[in-house]
């Protein structure tokens, strides 16, 4: 039985327990991964289809996964708040990001406004900006510092490529993605060594 | 805790000093609800050892026990009532108060 009591540290334990086993981290990976797998190809599809597939792959594993050794917790009204923070930002800066796509479509068009062609010419390092704001903010609603990490590293990646910095930016997000996921692998590998099923455990669950 | 004048004696809600009871209500005092594997997980203890001091917060009416099924599997939660939130609270400060009563220094 463990002695050390502080009632502000058990709860934050109990909730970074729900990131520690590393399964978001492989889901930013993955998509960075088909982003760059998607420019480095010119088959625009995979990004379009690994959306919808990361999210519902994830609930799996955690079900199979997470749920077995962590088991299940509901959290008070703070924490729940900052999942509907999270889904609040993530959502803002979604239609953020549909909003500056509409602006550069219409850019296209003879008139459009300086500050929209402007935007058009330096898409990467908006997009990196959209995309690192989005893990940052994610990580402070979360309570997750590894999100600050990867919203930089992207950010830096797709700022760099937008100043003409010589790499190609579909292989350096292909591997920012595999590192983010290598680092998501390792956790989980990690995650399952720390905490093994327990016959005792089937039977808690029931 | 209360304090008897009579015999200046200190009164200490037993059923939630117990060290692994205390843990307990602790973890189950920063969540809503958790299910036997969090709490074995969090706090450390057996199967046997957490069900037994569940049944015993569960008599004194400080937690509330409920059986659902999460796709179609047997599912045990466990909350603090309103009672257990309270005798939790009250703890806690009689506690506080406790500790701040000591002297600096005892001869």
């Amino acid at each position: 039985m463990r002695a050390s009591l502080g009632l502000r540290e058990i709860e934050r334990r109990a909730w970074l327990r729900t990131f520690e086993h590393g399964l978001w981290d492989i889901a930013v990976g993955c998509l960075l991964l088909a982003f760059g797998a998607s420019i480095l190809t010119g088959l625009y599809w995979i990004s379009a289809i690994c959306v919808p597939l990361a999210l519902p792959g994830l609930r799996n594993l955690a079900r199979r996964l997470v749920l077995p050794r962590l088991g299940h917790v509901t959290f008070r009204r703070k924490r729940q708040r900052s999942i509907v923070r999270i889904q609040i930002i993530l959502t803002v800066l979604a239609v953020a990001g549909l909003g500056m796509f509409l602006l550069t479509a219409w850019s296209t068009r003879a008139g459009a406004p300086p500050a929209v062609a402007w935007l058009r010419s330096h898409m990467l390092a908006v997009i990196g900006l959209v995309w690192g704001s989005a893990l940052v903010a994610a990580g402070w609603a979360a309570d997750y510092p590894r999100l600050y990490a990867y919203g930089a590293i992207l950010f830096g990646t797709l700022l760099g490529s937008d100043l003409g910095l010589a790499y190609n930016l579909g292989e350096a997000l292909v591997g920012v993605g595999a590192l983010v996921a290598g680092i998501g692998i390792v956790l989980l590998l990690r995650f399952v060594r720390r905490y093994p099923r327990s016959r005792e455990q089937e039977v808690a669950r029931d | 805790m209360t304090r008897s004048r009579d015999a200046g004696r200190v009164e200490i809600d037993r059923v939630i000093h117990e060290p692994a009871r205390l843990l307990i209500t602790a973890h189950l005092y920063v969540v809503e609800s958790a299910d036997y594997v969090f709490l074995m997980q969090n706090t450390g203890l057996t199967w046997g050892n957490l069900s037994s001091h569940l049944s015993k917060l569960e008599e004194a009416g400080y937690v509330e026990v409920t059986k659902d099924f999460v796709e179609r599997k047997p599912h045990t939660m466990a909350n603090l009532t309103e009672a257990g939130r309270r005798a939790f609270d009250a703890y806690r400060r009689q506690m506080k108060a406790l500790f701040a009563d000591l002297p600096d220094e005892v001869d």
